[in-house]
């Protein structure tokens, strides 16, 4: 008897240890997770109170000191670069680990393994475009071309994977607990893969769609529509500049026969809306100080944690100081003793399809000319969480991948399309950063810059002995006057790039005599600028804002540099509210709602700042303006895209019973004032809705500024409704679910000066006090010191840490 | 007595030897110990479970007091519970069906070996 009731007893007992050990459906294995000792509650243990003088990095040719201030900003000091690199990359990961191994998984198209077959779509997707494949490329690139980069990759990997293998359970971040699943070890490939991933978010092309409407609209329809250089655009390179080369020459088919079906097959995933970046540098002719002042902010989603982990890396060599992307090398965005500078995305079309013809079904072969080029046919292998391995071959052409297919998205099994893209050339984007960092002076700046293929940036550029400049660099294809807007037949070879501008070549400026370089997505050049120049999504708003307050300015110093980043003169509306008001008659103006909503319309300044009530019924006007004005063409089956916003103004002001705002299966004929009424109209039935439901409609509490965690299901590791004004293609670009990702501002000069900051906080740990502690500061356009520190510095210091 | 005696232990056990060891480990340890004690049945269990349990609680309060995270706030929301509270409730529950179910297997297997005729001195 004893023994049944023993062995009972035991087995219950093993049954439950072995239960809460297990994950149910989407519940983590509770024993690990709840143990106080192992679980997350050790989560909520701040970096500060972890604090220990001394810890344990192997390969190191001598000891490197950690001085964390009092924002947990991690100072770096190592005797040489080796050492340094091997320090960041164990630095980076004991606070940000988890982010950087995700962002990693997403970039590899990895996604399935850790959360099961939902993500199957998005990681064929990832795959299939080529990301991996081109990391490979860059890999073998760096390998081949730039032994010594690579050396440090390695050194960064082996930081990173010795920090993973001394991590105690109680540390590991509280994300790997919850979804159940351990890092794995880094590698110098995950640096390079996750600086593809930038290229990823932040190029797009919008080949498909304007395919589209060139069958729906006609080529003299799209061009009225959508003019590549409308009037009054403002390019970054400052206009009149003179063009010191002697251009490549480009030769344009005398016909192009373009594939013509109208594709309903789905685009590829874009850029989001509201992806973009201010910066700028003044000269010291401008300046109170007569120093240059650099500002950059790029925009991004808001996310948590921060994509951005700030740090100093100091070597007898050089000290850097700035924005980091956990994972890659260096300082992105940032300033050393002798320069600072800082990127915006120079976004261009350099992205293209081309339609393939297959032999026949095996597909091994594709038409080129008057032969039959061979296939290679890639193999990707996605492990799927509780699932059998997911086996996707994706067909590869000398262009790229044939990205959609019978087997992936396509509607019509007879399209197959392959992608063009320089991500898949090798190619070295870490060896510019490496090099920027430690650069002295504007020729290291153009050195640096050199090795850089892509996300094409437009890197601005102040140096101490007073120069500024800006330089828009990518590899950019050679291209004939509209070739690649459109999906183009990869059996004619003369669709073929024709080659690369040169970098010498690439638009650039250096101390022009308006004593200011800028950008902001906008075009790059004034139509001067020999090569073709083409994208959909340059902006046509943040831009003039600056330039204008850029022009009016002098004696500029630091705090009027933080302002301009902080500015939420909302130009959009300032151009287009006037024109609507006196478009819409008075009959509208009746019912009191009408009448109170458009007195807070007319007294509006055009800021938009969080306590504004106008910004928001302006926004929602604007919107129903603008939907009604194209519904005709949003109503497509076919994926396209829509005029801009500021041509559509501009129709409405000098054209306003144009027929391009005739609907066409209505009896009337629409002017654009019967679209201002409407839209008038549908704002005051959602306002209604909006005061019934919420009440408060200021702009903030309308546009719900949201700071989300990377996995969007943990809502309540995400900040809600941050109180703050901007929004998109304002200066302060803070949307609802962007907005400026992190804020710079340096001083150049015998001493810097230099100010940051970012919507998050230094510690990837959502249990920390250092997790979101810089959000109010961002909100309401404060800054944090960024001033370089020297090793013995002794105010301000959180607790510093030997590495040996 | 030795209900005293284990509770104390067992919670000892878990403050000075979890932070090294994972709980299956603390498990056979306190299985162990409860055989070492020659504690009966239903007070093997409570004991097990209330130093274990408790031990658990009051680490899990002590960490988020002087942390002052807000993170049990936060993963009770993720985990659809609502609140902190719950969380801590759990986190003791667990300690105690764990160290229950623990002792008493160590209880009984101490029993196995017990000779028939020794509550002839009327005492367990």
């Amino acid at each position: 008897m004893k023994y049944v009731g023993f062995l009972v007893v035991l087995a219950l007992t093993i049954a439950l240890a072995v239960a809460v050990s297990r994950p149910f459906g989407a519940i983590p294995p509770l024993a690990p997770l709840l143990d106080p000792n192992h679980g997350f509650w050790q989560n909520a243990i701040s970096e500060d109170e972890l604090a220990e003088d001394e810890l344990e990095l192997k390969n190191l040719s001598s000891e490197v000191k950690v001085v964390y201030d009092e924002n947990l900003i991690p100072h770096v000091f190592a005797s040489n670069a080796a050492d340094l690199y091997r320090a960041q990359g164990y630095i980076t990961a004991k606070h940000r680990l988890w982010q950087m191994e995700f962002q990693t998984m997403a970039a590899g198209g990895r996604i399935s393994e850790i959360v099961g077959p939902l993500a199957l779509d998005l990681d064929r997707m990832t795959r299939r475009k080529g990301l991996a494949y081109g990391a490979e490329k860059g890999m073998k690139f760096i390998q081949e071309n730039d032994p010594d980069s690579y050396l440090l990759l390695e050194a960064y990997a082996d930081g990173v994977n010795q920090y993973i293998d001394q991590m105690s359970d109680a540390r590991l971040p509280v994300e790997y607990k919850i979804l159940n699943y351990r890092p794995e070890h880094w590698s110098a490939y995950k640096s390079i893969l996750l600086l593809k991933y930038m290229t990823d978010m932040l190029v797009g092309d919008r080949d498909l769609e304007y395919s589209n409407l060139r069958k729906i609209l006609g080529d003299v329809m799209l061009d009225k529509l959508y003019p590549e250089y409308p009037s009054g655009v403002e390019p970054i390179i400052e206009p009149g500049h003179k063009w010191n080369f002697n251009p490549l020459s480009v030769t344009q088919p005398d016909s192009i026969p373009y594939p013509n079906d109208q594709l309903v097959i789905d685009p590829l995933p874009q850029p989001e809306e509201g992806t973009g970046s201010n910066n700028w540098a003044v000269s010291g002719s401008k300046t109170k100080s007569g120093n240059p002042i650099l500002a950059n902010d790029p925009h991004l989603s808001l996310n948590l944690p921060s994509l951005w982990f700030s740090m100093q890396l100091t070597t007898p060599e050089h000290s850097v100081k700035g924005a980091t992307l956990p994972g890659a090398l260096g300082v992105i965005s940032g300033f050393n003793e002798n320069i600072a500078w800082g990127v915006t995305n120079a976004t261009r079309d350099t992205r293209d399809w081309y339609k393939i013809t297959f032999q026949d079904k095996t597909r091994k072969a594709y038409r080129f000319g008057e032969k039959w080029e061979q296939t290679t046919f890639r193999v990707e292998e996605i492990k799927v969480k509780g699932e059998d391995v997911f086996l996707d071959t994706v067909v590869y052409t000398h262009y790229g991948p044939v990205v959609y297919d019978k087997t992936f998205n396509s509607k019509r099994q007879d399209i197959n399309f392959a992608l063009k893209w320089n991500v898949h050339e090798g190619s070295n984007e870490q060896k510019t950063f490496l090099l920027l960092n430690s650069a002295k002076n504007y020729e290291d700046y153009n050195i640096a810059l050199d090795n850089y293929t892509a996300p094409a940036q437009n890197f601005v550029f102040a140096s101490n002995s007073g120069d500024i400049a800006m330089r828009i660099q990518g590899k950019f294809p050679l291209k004939w006057k509209g070739q690649g807007k459109f999906f183009m037949d990869g059996a004619d070879p003369r669709m073929e790039w024709q080659g690369y501008i040169p970098n010498e070549q690439n638009a650039s400026t250096l101390n022009p005599s308006r004593g200011f370089v800028s950008s902001a997505n906008q075009h790059p050049t004034d139509s001067t600028y020999p090569y073709y120049v083409f994208d959909n999504s340059f902006e046509f708003y943040r831009n003039r804002r600056l330039n204008s307050q850029l022009s009016e300015m002098s004696e500029i110093t630091i705090e009027d540099m933080q302002g301009l980043q902080f500015d939420d003169y909302y130009l959009h509306a300032a151009e287009a509210l006037p024109i609507m008001l006196e478009l819409l008659s008075s009959e509208a103006e009746s019912g009191a709602e009408a009448k109170k909503y458009l007195s807070l319309l007319k007294e509006w300044d055009f800021y938009a700042d969080p306590n504004q009530k106008a910004p928001t019924l302006f926004y929602i006007w604007w919107r129903k303006t603008y939907g009604q004005i194209w519904k005709e063409l949003s109503e497509n089956v076919a994926p396209i895209v829509l005029p801009s916003y500021y041509q559509t103004v501009l129709f409405m002001k000098n054209e306003p019973s144009d027929p391009v705002f005739d609907l066409k299966n209505t009896s009337e004929m629409e002017t654009a004032a019967s679209h201002v009424k409407q839209g008038f109209e549908e704002m005051l039935a959602d306002m209604k809705k909006w005061e019934a439901d919420e009440g408060d409609f200021s702009w903030a509490n309308y546009k719900k500024t949201t700071i989300q965690h990377l996995v969007p299901q943990f809502k309540s590791f995400s900040v809600e409704n941050v109180y703050t004004g901007g929004g998109s293609g304002i200066l302060n670009a803070t949307s609802s679910r962007h907005g400026a990702s992190w804020r710079m501002v340096v001083e150049l000069g015998p001493e810097i000066k230099a100010f940051g900051i970012y919507p998050g906080g230094q510690s990837g740990n959502p249990g920390s006090k250092y997790y979101s502690n810089f959000i109010q500061k961002w909100a309401n356009g404060e800054y944090l010191n960024f001033d370089l520190r020297t090793s013995d510095q002794a105010e301000g210091v959180l607790f510093q840490t030997i590495l040996n | 007595m030795k209900f005293i005696l284990l509770t104390f232990l067992v919670a000892l056990l878990v403050i000075v030897i979890n932070p090294f060891l994972p709980y299956w480990a603390i498990m056979i340890l306190i299985a162990i110990l409860a055989a070492l004690v020659g504690i009966k049945g239903a007070g093997a269990f409570f004991a097990g479970g209330f130093g274990m349990g408790l031990a658990w609680l009051g680490q899990s309060i002590y960490v988020s007091s002087i942390s002052g995270s807000s993170l049990p706030e936060k993963m009770g929301e993720l985990m659809g519970l609502g609140s902190d509270m719950a969380l801590f409730a759990f986190t003791g529950i667990l300690g105690f069906l764990l160290g229950a179910f623990s002792a008493l297997s160590g209880s009984l297997f101490r029993k196995l070996f017990k000779r028939k005729p020794d509550n002839i001195y009327g005492r367990s």
